[in-house]
């Protein structure tokens, strides 16, 4: 299995998928494949503003091409539980530019 | 076998029929389909383009300009549909935040 | 590891069953996937095609998306239990590193698990994913305007 996006060490983990079009994606990642396909079960966006509190659209199960992927992290729940969302201000990302 | 070589639709039911191509880069046109291969290059027959919104070139409108007989070259074809049963409808969804 | 799927086994289970399609463009299409194949291409039935912006509709009777188009698909939940369930029932039959190891089980005719009969389509998108609720906040989202629909900058 070489080649792959070793992304093995994460399976069943909660990750934080940035893709190019900056959206912030979180969810379980159940699968991927050699081409950084991936599936995130439980999965919700993370919309950020400046003039509001971060939203959390509920998605459910993706599958998120890789090509559209530009970034797999993995997401420390605890420090994560104890972030207060709706007090976050932070710039949208913009898009990759190809 | 359905899945690795053959592609996932066959085009066979749409030759001398009416269809919908949108390409890579924003154009759309429809035609007859005439012919096809594999790798999804397409001929069209009195093909039609639905030109496009200056301001924002991903957008299509209702103008058009004829383009006779065409072949689309199958790595930018996007997607294809058929024109018959294909209609332009009010938002089916519901939308909470009317945006 | 019974629970590492790959996506693309993931997508083929879902067959037949409504998804939502996210193409680079921004543009979304809700239909029922009736067959998909290694390159993500898929061909979808009862099809609802949003514009990027989320202002337009179209209603199609079915489309073919080459996989490269894509940017996401959002399938049912359901589906991962049975893509769970059907590794399952695989290994039990077929030991590792006996056969070939191509094997992907495909017991399904392309045809056989057509949706049928469901008329437009809608009412199945509401209990699956392609129900399209803040479908509009979305579209708006994926397009140039990032501040429409949702107040962002």
């Amino acid at each position: 299995m070489s080649g792959g996006p070793g992304l093995e060490t994460l399976v069943d983990q909660t990750i934080s998928v940035i893709t190019n079009d900056g959206r912030n994606i979180v969810g379980i990642l159940k699968g991927f494949d050699q081409a950084t396909n991936i599936i995130l079960d439980e999965s919700h966006e993370r919309v950020f503003s400046t003039k509001e509190g971060v939203q959390q659209l509920v998605l459910g199960l993706y599958i998120i091409r890789g090509d559209n992927i530009s970034i797999v992290g993995e997401l420390d729940e605890e420090i994560d539980s104890t972030l207060d969302w709706s007090k976050m201000r932070a710039h949208p990302l913009k898009p990759v530019i190809h | 076998m359905s899945g690795r070589k053959e592609t996932v639709l066959d085009l066979a039911k749409f030759v001398d029929k009416g269809v919908q191509v949108k390409l890579t880069g924003g154009r759309q046109v429809t035609g007859t389909l005439k012919g096809y291969d594999q790798l999804l290059n397409l001929v069209l027959d009195e093909a039609v383009e639905f030109l496009r919104d200056p301001d924002d070139p991903l957008k299509t409108t209702d103008q058009t300009r004829s383009l006779g007989l065409i072949v689309c070259r199958g790595t930018a074809v996007m997607l294809v549909s058929p024109t018959d049963g294909t209609d332009e409808i009010a938002n089916p969804f519901i939308q909470p935040d009317g945006a | 590891m019974a629970s590492v799927q790959l996506p693309l086994s993931l997508l083929k289970t879902a067959q037949g069953h409504p998804m939502l399609v996210e193409l680079k463009n921004g543009e979304t299409y809700n239909g029922h996937l009736v067959n998909c194949d290694t390159w993500m291409n898929i061909h979808l039935r009862e099809v609802i095609c949003t514009s990027k912006d989320g202002d337009r509709f179209w209603r199609m009777p079915e489309c073919y998306i080459r996989g490269n188009t894509i940017k996401y698909l959002r399938v049912p939940d359901e589906v991962i239990d049975k893509v769970q369930e059907e590794t399952k029932s695989r290994s039990d039959r077929k030991p590792p590193g006996v056969g070939r190891g191509r094997g992907r089980g495909r017991e399904d005719g392309p045809g056989g698990r057509q949706p049928k009969g469901i008329g437009r389509g809608l009412d199945d998108g509401a209990k699956g994913p392609g129900g399209g609720r803040g479908r509009g906040g979305s579209g708006g989202r994926a397009g140039g305007n990032r501040g429409g629909g949702r107040g962002r900058a």
